[in-house]
C-alpha cells in the first residue's frame, strides 16, 4: 500500500480504515454491555476525559477504538460538541454529595468521619492467575457495618475556614448560561475560575499526573496534604420551564481538595471531575494549589499546565507528524544546503574579512 | 398551523457538521479576523471527527463556509490525492453534498495543508490554510499570552533579532517554511508552514485566505488585496527556494516548487508538488484539452 502521495490515496485510506475494523470483529450490544459492566474505572475515566457522562456512549467509544484511549475520547467529544444544551443543572454543593469515600490525610478524624469505601489502596497486587485456569474469581461479599456512614458531609476546608485555619473562596454567584463554559468560548490568560476547573476535569489524566508528580516531587513550591478525597454521586438537579427542580438523575464525580502552608495561612488546591478518577483528582488539585503565583513557563503555571494536558490536542498533535511533511522539510533542505556551501566557500576563501550577508 | 410545521424533522448530523452555534460563532471570528488583517482571533474549536493537528482548524472554516452550490478542492503538501487531503475531502462531501474538484480554476473553496496553488486564485475563490502554529512569536516566545501582548505592542524587536542572528551565523535567513510576514503593515503572521515561495503570492492576491489553527484555537486573515511582507532586511533580500531551474521529470514543467525524489544512486529528480499542475501538463503534453491557467510564477519568477 503506498503511503506517498499516488493516484491511490483514497483507496489505501479506506482499505487501512477496514483492516483496522476487521481486527476489531463484530461490535455488539453484548460487547458495549461487558465493557460497561467489567470495566467502570477505564468508562469513568474516558467519561470524564470526554466531559461526557453517558456510561453506554463511554463504553461504545471504548468498543469501537479497541480501547484506544485518545481515540475513544475523541469520538466521544466530537459527539458532545453537536449536542445542544437543554440546560444547565444547579450548581452541585460539597456537602449535598451521596458519599461512598471520602478520605483525609490533614487529621486522623473529621467531621464527619473517614469513610474508606471501596479501594484496591491496601489490596496486595497479585495476579489471580487462577482464573486463566479454570477457576472462576468469587468476591468474597463485605461484612455490613453496624451503622452506616453519613451519606452527606461537609468538606474539611469549610471547617479549616471557620477556624480561621484558611480563607475560603468567594462563592460564585453565576448560574445557568452565565456560567462560562470552555467548550463553547476560548481559553484565554490568565483564565476564568471556572475555565480552569473545567479544563482539569476534562485533562487527560496521564498529562495531569505527570506535571502534578513533577510538582509534588519538588519542581512546584507546595508541597500538598491532602485535605479531602471523595468518591460521590451528584444529583443533578434540573428546573422544569414551569419551575419545578427535579432530579434528572446521578452522575459518579470525584475531587480532591489539597491544602499546603502559605505564610500563617493554608493555601487551597481543588479539582472535580466525572466518574471515578482519585490519581486524576490529587493531582490536578497539586497543579491548581502551585498554579497562584508559579513563575512564566514553569510547569505549575495555569497556561503551561492548562495547555499541555489536553488529551485530545496533545495527542493529535503527537499523531500529526506521521503526516507527510516534505514540503515543509524541501523548505528546510534549501536554506541547509545554501548555509552549507556558503560555509565550504568562506573556508576556502583567502578573504579573512566576510560580509555577514549574502 | 400545526407544531410540526414549525419544527425540522430529526437529523443525526448537522448540516456541514457543525451546529448552528458552532458556525455562528467561526462567522463572527472570520468577519473580524478580516477586519484586522493578520491579528490572531481566538475561537472556541470544537472537536471534530478528526484527530487536532490534522487540519480541524481548516476543516471548521470549510464547514462553516460550504454551501452544495460550491465546488471543493482539498489539497495536502501541493497534492489532491494525498491520503489526508483525500480523507478532508470526502469528509466535506460527505457533509455538505457538496461537489468536489481537483482542478484549481474551478474551484470556490479550496482547503489547503502547506501550499498556495500554482494557478492564480481569483476574487471569487476562497483559500482556508491549516496551521498547526499560528503564533510566528512561538520561537522567541512560547507563552501564548505573553505572546499576545507584544503582538498589541507590536513589539517584533525578538524576531528581527533571530532573524539578525541566523544571518549572523549561518550566513543567511534559515527560516524554512512559515517565513514571519507583516500583514497590512501591522501584525506579524505565519502564512502557516508554506514554502517561502508561495509567500509572495500572499501579497496583494485576489483572494480571500482565512488561515485556522484548530488545535491552537486561533484564526487570522489575509483578505484580497492586502499587503504580505516577508520580514526582510533591506540590504538582505528575500529569498525562496533555489527551485526556478528545477523540471518536473514526470511532466515536464519548469519553474514550479518541485517534490525532491531521492533516487538509489544518490541523486535526486524532481516532480512537481502542485500534483494537479502536473496532470494537466501531462494532459496538454499529450495533446488532450487542458487548461493550465494564469501562474503566479512565469519561467520561475514571481511576477
Amino acid at each position: 500500500m503506498a503511503y506517498v502521495a499516488t493516484r491511490g490515496g483514497e483507496r489505501a485510506i479506506e482499505q487501512s480504515e477496514r483492516l483496522f475494523r476487521a481486527e476489531m470483529g463484530e461490535i455488539t450490544p453484548n460487547r458495549v454491555t461487558e465493557i460497561r459492566t467489567a470495566m467502570p474505572y477505564l468508562v469513568d475515566r474516558v467519561m470524564g476525559e470526554s466531559s461526557l457522562y453517558d456510561e453506554d456512549l463511554a463504553a461504545l467509544a471504548l468498543a469501537q477504538t479497541g480501547g484506544e484511549l485518545y481515540e475513544a475520547v475523541l469520538l466521544l467529544r466530537a459527539w458532545r460538541t453537536t449536542q445542544p444544551r437543554l440546560t444547565v443543572a444547579e450548581p452541585v454543593t460539597q456537602e449535598s454529595l451521596f458519599t461512598h469515600r471520602r478520605i483525609s490525610a490533614a487529621f486522623k478524624d473529621i467531621p464527619g468521619g473517614q469513610v474508606l469505601g471501596p479501594t484496591l489502596d491496601y489490596a496486595h497486587r497479585i495476579l489471580a492467575t487462577d482464573v486463566l485456569t479454570g477457576a472462576t474469581f468469587q468476591p468474597v461479599p463485605v461484612d455490613p457495618a453496624s451503622t452506616p456512614s453519613p451519606a452527606q458531609q461537609p468538606s474539611v476546608a469549610a471547617w479549616q475556614a471557620e477556624n480561621n485555619l484558611l480563607t475560603a473562596p468567594t462563592t460564585d454567584t453565576a448560574i445557568g448560561n452565565d456560567i462560562p463554559d470552555v467548550t463553547r468560548e476560548p481559553l484565554l490568560f490568565p483564565a476564568k475560575r471556572a475555565h480552569t476547573l473545567q479544563s482539569l476535569a476534562r485533562a487527560e489524566t496521564g498529562g495531569v499526573l505527570a506535571l502534578g508528580y513533577a510538582a509534588q516531587r519538588g519542581y512546584g513550591q507546595a508541597h500538598p496534604t491532602v485535605n479531602e478525597l471523595r468518591l460521590a454521586e451528584a444529583d443533578i438537579r434540573v428546573r422544569h420551564p414551569c419551575g419545578t427542580v427535579f432530579s434528572a438523575g446521578r452522575v459518579k464525580v470525584s475531587q480532591a481538595e489539597v491544602v499546603s502552608k502559605k505564610d500563617t495561612e493554608l493555601g487551597l488546591g481543588f479539582a472535580a471531575t466525572l466518574g471515578w478518577n482519585e490519581v486524576k483528582v490529587i493531582a490536578a488539585a497539586t497543579l491548581d494549589l502551585n498554579a497562584h503565583g508559579a513563575p512564566k513557563g514553569s510547569p505549575t503555571e495555569e497556561e503551561f499546565f492548562l495547555y499541555h494536558t489536553e488529551g485530545v490536542e496533545s495527542s493529535g498533535f503527537c499523531i500529526h507528524f506521521k503526516l507527510p511533511h516534505y514540503v515543509t522539510f524541501q523548505s528546510s533542505l534549501d536554506a541547509m544546503r545554501d548555509a552549507k556551501a556558503k560555509r565550504a566557500v568562506s573556508k576556502t576563501d583567502v578573504k579573512p574579512q566576510m560580509e555577514p550577508a549574502e | 398551523m400545526s407544531l410540526k410545521s414549525l419544527t425540522k424533522t430529526w437529523e443525526p448530523m448537522s448540516y456541514g457538521f457543525l451546529d448552528a452555534s458552532a458556525k455562528r460563532e467561526i462567522r463572527r471570528k472570520m468577519l473580524k479576523a478580516i477586519a484586522v488583517p493578520g491579528c490572531q482571533i481566538p475561537y472556541a474549536s470544537r472537536e471534530v471527527p478528526m484527530a487536532r493537528g490534522w487540519g480541524t482548524g481548516g476543516l471548521q472554516v470549510s464547514c462553516t463556509l460550504i454551501n452544495p452550490g460550491m465546488q471543493v478542492k482539498v489539497i495536502d503538501q501541493g497534492a489532491d490525492d494525498s491520503v489526508n487531503a483525500a480523507s478532508i475531502r470526502k469528509f466535506l462531501a460527505r457533509v455538505s453534498g457538496a461537489p468536489t474538484t481537483m482542478n484549481t480554476l474551478e474551484a470556490d473553496l479550496i482547503q489547503s495543508r502547506h501550499r498556495i496553488p500554482e494557478e492564480k486564485l481569483r476574487e471569487d475563490q476562497i483559500l482556508v490554510l491549516q496551521v498547526p502554529n499560528p503564533e510566528p512569536l512561538r520561537p522567541v516566545q512560547p507563552n501564548m499570552s505573553i505572546a499576545r501582548q507584544m503582538h498589541a505592542d507590536a513589539d517584533y524587536g525578538r524576531m528581527w533579532l533571530q532573524l539578525y542572528e541566523q544571518i549572523v551565523r549561518s550566513g543567511r535567513v534559515m527560516q524554512g517554511a512559515s517565513y514571519p510576514s507583516l500583514v497590512n503593515g501591522r501584525f506579524v503572521m505565519t502564512p502557516s508552514p508554506i514554502p517561502r515561495w508561495d509567500v509572495p503570492k500572499m501579497d496583494m492576491a485576489a483572494h480571500l485566505t482565512i488561515l485556522s489553527a484548530g488545535r491552537e484555537k486561533r484564526l487570522h486573515a489575509v483578505p484580497p488585496y492586502t499587503r504580505v511582507e516577508p520580514l526582510v532586511f533591506d540590504d538582505v533580500p528575500y529569498r525562496v527556494e533555489e527551485h526556478a531551474a528545477l523540471t518536473c521529470s514526470r511532466s515536464g514543467a519548469r519553474g514550479f516548487f518541485m517534490n525532491e525524489i531521492p533516487q538509489g544512486d544518490g541523486t535526486s529528480t524532481y516532480e512537481v508538488s502542485d500534483s494537479e499542475l502536473g496532470v494537466k501538463t501531462i494532459r496538454c503534453r499529450d495533446g488532450e484539452a487542458a487548461q493550465v491557467g494564469e501562474t503566479w510564477y512565469k519561467s520561475g519568477e514571481m511576477v
